[in-house]
């Protein structure tokens, strides 16, 4: 087992030599971070770092329990309240449609007074029920309505039951029956605010996962020389005549790659928080999860290209050829929101989309931890299916 | 324990698709013994000694390693082995203490007696001096030294050898040589495979001769040789067809066997001094001039020609 530890010490000291390590894996990143975030209007002057999705905010209603809904939105670390008093609700509709509001929501005249008489005055939403942001802004809405109404609901039935000594099954009918209806209702139209918010409040959300996910793609190259030459030169076989196992080499190499990988992820998400304002640490755990499962599938896929290759030169081509394919299709150039329906579900066959997927869930579309549990499986089923195809490959080779 | 064959080959056969690399080979080496395994490139011994070494899995057969089975005991082989391959199997951006280390740290070593052992080796390897800089930085023959020496770091009981001496300069073969035999006056038992005769026949206490997978001869020189009779071997070239002349030769009382490769004629002969001059006078009737004369007394290579009908080269 510790021979594990030890080919993936040799092979760090291998890959700290090689100068292309840290060109491709750091350098390269980070240029073309600063190049893409440029081209995407990144350093536009927009200097709003908030990447809350934006919701107008219209009340009707001078109600103290719709003050107390207006709170807890405004508290909110996901939706962020746009609230002019000039603006009506066709106006913030207008706004909905033309893609510079994620949705409205507008509260009804009259909407406290019905709070607390048990009646049914539902909050009115616009929005695009067919986008990502939709789910995410229904939820939150959802959950602060529904906590003002079973709030005002339980202590009217308590004031009731203390009063009039009502029975507890009436008492809990009435309370149920708070939930029968949700307190909002949608009118849907047509957003691109989550769009907006990609390619103008903060481009840099977008392409610094993009370069980071591509240049580690890239950076494989260099890993992969390490186990071609160890395959050429016949130091493979070598090591197999020591009571070493064939399954100690490759998680050793596959270690080594990985523990590459990840520092790099490390050391360019803290540069994206800090140089970028890039908020890839809103929810550090959700973050680090992406960047462990995007690290294995990516280490995964090194220790195929390098069971692959028969050459050095053939390495360079299999690491390029899958950073070029996998990047451009994952979306780690364009957003893949800018694609259609069928390009996007063409570029999830990418793992790269996935990663993409889960850094901008967190970092730009401010969703939480759970958005990242998919993205974050999918990147480790890749791992898995690279590292059972090398493993299989790296037998059927040796046995010629 | 010291009754044991060092190595015992018993009847190991491999095959690769259609290819039969190795076809029962049997062979026994002793301990203490250089054992060396000769013939020519593509005879089959590579894949007798990864076999040996249990890279491969023999289709048939096993080998014992001081004691230990090739089939059911791999661990056991590899724990009294050291392996010197043909190539340089080193990682050459690493220095050579560093590679040195990780091997031996592959071997089971750890802490002070890793570090020792080290030491050591770099000593014998005469690379102490220089053992911070990268193995890329070598001469070949340095990098043949640190390959040496690799095999050497857990004190292995039987080293295989696998050509180490193909493509380096005289020099750095002669070192090579003359740590063989430094190995076998420390006790251990070395399997070594060349296809040059000379180092064969300079090293070995017991020669197998190997052609297309199969063992053709095994024993000291003496005994081989024996086999092939007190015939000389005479090497000529000539400037013109040699189909004639050598069905010529063939008539010749005293020739026992003339075979053609690459140009150059081989005459089996009893006696060098009296039969030369009938092959110029037959040579001279066809008129084909004899441009080079090469005398070889009995010897390895003669036995390979005997055997086979085809010289030993490269």
């Amino acid at each position: 087992m510790i021979r594990i530890f030890d080919i993936a010490l040799k092979d760090l000291l291998q890959l700290s030599r090689d100068f292309k390590t840290f060109m491709f894996l750091l350098i390269m990143p980070i240029l073309f971070t600063f190049l893409f975030g440029f081209a995407f209007g990144g350093f536009g002057g927009n200097d709003d770092s908030d990447s809350r999705l934006p919701v107008g905010y219209l009340s009707q209603d001078d109600h103290w329990i719709t003050t107390e809904l207006h709170d807890l939105l405004a508290e909110s670390d996901v939706i962020r309240l746009e609230e002019n008093p000039f603006l009506t609700s066709f106006d913030l509709e207008e706004l909905v449609a033309n893609g510079d509001l994620a949705a409205a929501i507008i509260v009804p005249e009259g909407y406290g007074r019905a709070v607390l008489k048990n009646k049914t005055v539902r909050l009115a939403v616009i929005a695009d029920a067919g986008t990502q942001s939709w789910t995410t802004i229904e939820a939150e809405v959802l959950t602060a309505a529904s906590r003002i109404d079973g709030a005002a609901r339980t202590a009217t039935i308590m004031e009731q039951m203390e009063l009039e000594g009502v029975p507890f099954d009436y008492a809990f009918e009435q309370t149920l029956s708070a939930w029968d209806e949700p307190p909002i209702s949608i009118n849907e139209t047509s957003s691109l605010a989550i769009k907006q918010t990609s390619d103008e409040g903060n481009a840099l959300a977008h392409t610094s996962p993009g370069m980071m996910l591509q240049f580690a793609i890239a950076g494989l190259l260099t890993a992969a020389q390490v186990i071609v030459t160890e395959r050429t030169s016949r130091t493979l076989q070598r090591l197999l005549t020591t009571a070493t196992r064939r399954i100690h080499v490759l998680l050793g190499h596959f270690l080594a790659i990985f523990l590459l990988i990840f520092t790099q992820f490390t050391i360019l998400i803290i540069f994206g928080q800090y140089v970028l304002k890039v908020d890839y640490l809103r929810l550090p755990g959700a973050t680090m999860l992406v960047a462990f499962s995007a690290a294995l599938c990516i280490s995964a896929l090194g220790l195929l290209i390098g069971i692959l290759a028969k050459t050095e030169e053939q390495a360079i081509t299999f690491s390029l050829i899958p950073m070029f394919v996998f990047a451009g299709l994952g979306g780690a150039w364009v957003p893949l929101e800018f694609t259609g329906k069928t390009f996007q579900a063409i570029g999830h066959l990418s793992p790269v989309a996935w990663g993409m997927d889960g850094f901008e869930n967190i970092c730009a579309r401010g969703l939480g931890f759970e958005s990242v549990l998919i993205p974050s499986a999918a990147l480790a089923g890749y791992a898995v299916f690279f590292f059972l195809l090398a493993t299989w490959r790296l037998s059927a080779s040796e046995e010629k | 324990m010291i009754n044991v064959p060092a190595i015992a080959v018993l009847g190991l056969h491999k095959s690769f698709g259609g290819n039969q690399a190795v076809q029962g080979v049997n062979f026994e080496v002793k301990q203490g013994e250089i054992f060396s395994l000769l013939g020519p490139n593509g005879a089959g011994k590579t894949t007798t000694i990864s076999m040996l070494s249990c890279l491969l899995r023999p289709d048939e057969g096993d080998a014992h390693v001081m004691g230990h089975s090739i089939r059911s005991d791999p661990t056991g082989v590899k724990s009294v082995l050291g392996v010197v391959p043909q190539d340089l199997a080193l990682y050459e951006d690493l220095t050579a203490r560093e590679n040195l280390s990780f091997w031996g740290k592959m071997y089971g070593l750890r802490g002070s007696k890793l570090k020792l052992r080290v030491d050591e080796v770099l000593e014998v390897i005469g690379l102490r001096d220089r053992a911070n800089e990268r193995v890329n930085k070598y001469s070949g023959g340095m990098k043949r030294r640190v390959n040496i020496g690799v095999a050497l770091l857990h004190k292995p009981k039987v080293i295989y050898m696998d050509e180490p001496t193909v493509g380096i300069d005289p020099q750095s073969r002669r070192n090579i040589l003359d740590s063989v035999v430094a190995l076998k006056n420390e006790g251990m038992t070395v399997l070594y495979t060349t296809h040059y005769m000379e180092e064969a026949q300079e090293l070995s206490d017991h020669v197998a001769i190997m052609d297309h997978g199969k063992l053709i001869a095994c024993g000291t020189h003496e005994e081989l040789v024996k086999l092939v009779g007190q015939q000389t071997r005479i090497d000529l070239t000539l400037n013109g067809d040699s189909e004639n002349v050598m069905g010529a030769w063939k008539n010749i009382d005293g020739v026992s066997r003339v075979s053609s490769e690459d140009g150059l004629v081989s005459v089996l002969v009893k006696d060098s001094n009296q039969i030369l001059p009938h092959l110029f006078e037959a040579a001279a009737q066809l008129s084909i001039r004899i441009t080079s004369v090469d005398i070889r007394e009995p010897n390895l290579e003669a036995l390979f020609l005997h055997l086979t009908g085809r010289a030993l080269r490269d």
